[in-house]
């Protein structure tokens, strides 16, 4: 830097030049800077303080919030955690193990069918949840599984009221029986009729068929009715069999 | 804005504090809950077998039997009474329609089935004999 009037060096902290006495307008003005400057930053630095002085407590504050929300998150997932169904997990590994054992299972199904055990046939697919979500690979069993779980609900019924507690003083429930086995009763024929007509495969048609033969042998024998009373009883209206049946059972 | 947002953020505390009390509450009920003590449903179901036995109610069995068969089909632990005479009872009953069928090889074998389950019945062989004798008097 030099003096404007007599062009001799100065130093920017020179106020005067020492040759010429001259101002040094540089200084000057740099000084003015540095004190403006200096203003400046400490009421930067006030404001940055209080602000943070301001944003310390609230930051405690929001710490607790989240603390408490995430409290709130653990509680309830503990709480979903035992309330858990144990049951589906069961679910889980049964369906896990019949994807496992499909080909095991289809085998199974297969001989108790051609042993006529359509009964056993039906537990098996239930034990497995095999029955309501049959998978792919047993398309060939849908049209029989059909049949056979109506099947299953005739013989059962039929099975409780004819080995019903011969105690008077045991609850009677045979009058309800007699109701669901009629309903029972029509809804196999209501399936029968339209998958017999479906099933394309002969053997699985041969089951659907053997499985109406044993119905019919079972209200034949149980209901003591010989082949025309049969035919004359699948005629008649549900309410009507309800009927005959309470006519048989309680020797009315 | 300080002010607003610190009541803001005091009123959100407690609330937050309020609803944490009722969740802990909740969980220390759905823990009570998860260990509480259960009754093995086959000890429960035992006592249950002798009363339908006991009245005579065959049709109930055979009911129970199926619905087992349904929840495991090779027989689940603690069941082992009822799937015997349950098993007796079914194949008795089909032996019988199978007959009247004309079915001799299905009769036959679940005449041999009703022999080799009476044979493990044990304490419970009485109930075969009440069962055919139902059975026979049946229509």
């Amino acid at each position: 830097m030099v003096c404007e009037n007599c062009k001799h060096e100065i130093g920017p902290d020179q106020k005067f030049c020492p040759k010429c006495g001259a101002k040094n307008v540089f200084a000057e003005k740099h000084e003015e800077n540095m004190q403006q400057f200096a203003k400046d930053y400490a009421a930067t630095e006030k404001e940055v303080k209080s602000f943070g002085q301001a944003m310390e407590g609230l930051g405690k504050k929001a710490a607790i919030l989240a603390a408490l929300l995430i409290g709130i998150i653990v509680c309830n997932i503990l709480t979903s955690m035992n309330y858990a169904d144990p049951d589906e997990a069961r679910d889980a590994a049964i369906r896990s193990d019949a994807e496992k054992n499909i080909e095991t299972y289809m085998q199974q199904a297969d001989s108790l069918l051609e042993s006529g055990a359509y009964m056993e046939y039906v537990n098996l697919l239930y034990a497995h949840q095999l029955s309501s979500s049959m998978p792919e690979e047993m398309n060939r069993f849908r049209q029989v599984t059909y049949v056979a779980r109506e099947y299953y609900e005739c013989i059962d019924e039929m099975e409780q009221m004819i080995l019903r507690s011969d105690d008077p003083d045991y609850f009677d429930g045979l009058d309800t029986d007699i109701e669901t086995f009629c309903m029972y009763l029509d809804g196999f024929y209501e399936v029968y009729e339209v998958q017999k007509d479906s099933e394309k495969d002969e053997i699985y048609l041969g089951y659907i068929l053997d499985m109406e033969e044993d119905l019919r042998a079972m209200v034949r024998t149980y209901l003591a009715m010989d082949e025309d009373g049969l035919q004359e009883f699948l005629n008649m209206s549900e309410a009507q069999k309800a009927v005959k049946v309470r006519e048989v059972l309680r020797h009315e | 804005m300080n002010k607003t947002l610190k009541i803001v953020l005091n009123t959100l505390i407690v609330v937050a504090s309020l609803i944490l009390l009722i969740c802990l509450f909740e969980t220390i009920s759905s823990y009570k809950y998860a260990h509480r003590e259960v009754e093995d449903p086959a000890e429960t179901y035992a006592g249950i077998f002798d009363y339908l036995l006991d009245n005579h109610a065959y049709g109930e069995v055979l009911e129970d039997y199926h619905f087992q068969m349904n929840q495991n089909f090779e027989g689940a632990p603690g069941y082992e009474n009822l799937y015997r005479v349950g098993e007796y009872g079914h194949a008795a009953f089909m032996a019988r329609v199978y007959d009247e069928k004309g079915d001799d090889v299905r009769a036959s074998a679940c005449r041999t089935q009703m022999q080799s389950v009476r044979g493990e019945l044990g304490d419970y062989a009485f109930t075969a004999d009440q069962i055919d004798e139902m059975l026979e008097k049946a229509p």
